[in-house]
């Protein structure tokens, strides 16, 4: 179960509205590569991992990514908060305003709304780490996109933490594909699926 | 045995595979908590966040003396929590670290500490701390303080 402690995992203190920055970090939210899609992957994935140590991390990761996901969504709020009519009006953020004025919403910067398609669950290890390791990839792309284009150093700050937080999962995945790879036959990593032909791969309980 | 057959190839082919990390000397709470990562040899950035960004610090937008002080405290409660966070997936892949392991029990407790310490001056941040801080206290839940996602401050 998860409980709530009320702070920011990364403090957020944007002063400056700047609704075409919100437009562009609100993919952070429900983009093909945001913290949403991130936290869901890992959190599904988790439950028919054949190594137990690897659901626990799963578990952990995708509780960060959650964590990630309210930095995103403060910042998105923040930057929207004293939007003015005239602002609604020329600054970017006009589509967004129509539909959902400035409350949050779960879509990409392109305005596709959030989608599990975005991610997969694919109930064998091998096929799910490797998702997992391009996720963080894929994400630490978003950051430094985002990092080229916005200035204010007040949004940066953030930016620049999730950014480092992509780099540091990758290496955990790449440990929990060792440590899966230690259960199995090095001469042949695909003669079974661990997840699935349970009686080929001694499971842990 | 003849193995003109079998294939010479020194590595496993078609498997990717990760080093894993070695123990290295934390950064201090606050620099972790900064840079995204406690051990500095994670520490890869982007040139184009290095631009501009040598004082990178979060700017307080503190409004009285009152505000400054619990922002001070809330910073202290970050850096230590998030030296938690990032222990914690270390100790996922490195459960039996000598080093690890100590370090996250040392940082749990300050942890402890401070959570008390917040609810004792201000208002309760987690249901427990509702219990080990100030016990006199009447506050509840939400009514009390800024929510998170206002930066912490109104």
């Amino acid at each position: 179960m998860w409980s709530y402690e009320k702070r920011l995992q990364f403090p957020v203190k944007i002063k400056k509205t700047c609704p075409k920055t919100a437009q562009l970090i609100i993919s952070q939210y429900g983009g093909p590569d945001g913290e949403l899609s991130a936290s869901m992957r890992y959190l599904a994935q988790r439950y028919s991992m054949p190594v137990k140590k690897v659901g626990g991390l799963l578990t952990d990761i995708g509780t960060e990514e959650i964590n990630h996901m309210e930095i995103i969504c403060a910042m998105v709020y923040q930057l929207t908060k004293n939007l003015t009519p005239e602002e609604v009006k020329t600054a970017g953020f006009d589509a967004y305003y129509i539909d959902h004025t400035t409350g949050l919403w779960p879509q990409a910067a392109a305005g596709v709304p959030f989608t599990s398609l975005e991610f997969q669950s694919k109930g064998d290890a091998m096929a799910d780490l490797y998702e997992d390791l391009a996720a963080e990839q894929k994400a630490r792309t978003v950051y430094d996109n985002l990092l080229r284009v916005i200035d204010d150093p007040d949004v940066r700050a953030p930016l620049k933490f999730l950014r480092a937080r992509e780099i540091v999962h990758f290496q955990r995945f790449g440990e929990a594909l060792e440590m899966t790879k230690e259960k199995m036959d090095s001469k042949n990593f695909y003669y079974f699926n661990p997840e699935f032909d349970k009686t080929m791969y001694k499971q842990e309980l | 045995m003849d193995d003109t057959n079998l294939c010479t190839c020194p590595e496993i082919l078609a498997m990717a595979s990760v080093p894993r990390q070695n123990w290295c000397e934390p950064y201090d709470y606050e620099t972790s908590l900064k840079e995204g990562t406690l051990f500095p040899c994670l520490n890869l950035p982007f040139y184009k966040a290095e631009e501009g960004d040598s004082n990178l610090k979060s700017t307080s937008i503190a409004s009285s003396p009152e505000e400054t002080q619990r922002e001070s405290l809330m910073s202290k409660l970050s850096a230590i929590s998030f030296a938690i966070n990032d222990l914690t997936l270390y100790l996922d892949t490195h459960p039996d670290c000598p080093k690890g392991l100590p370090l996250f029990k040392e940082l749990l407790q300050k942890r402890l500490e401070l959570l008390t310490e917040y609810a004792d001056q201000y208002y309760p941040l987690t249901q427990i701390s509702m219990i080990t801080g100030n016990k006199d206290c009447n506050c509840y839940g939400w009514g009390e303080g800024p929510a998170p996602w206002e930066g912490g401050l109104i």
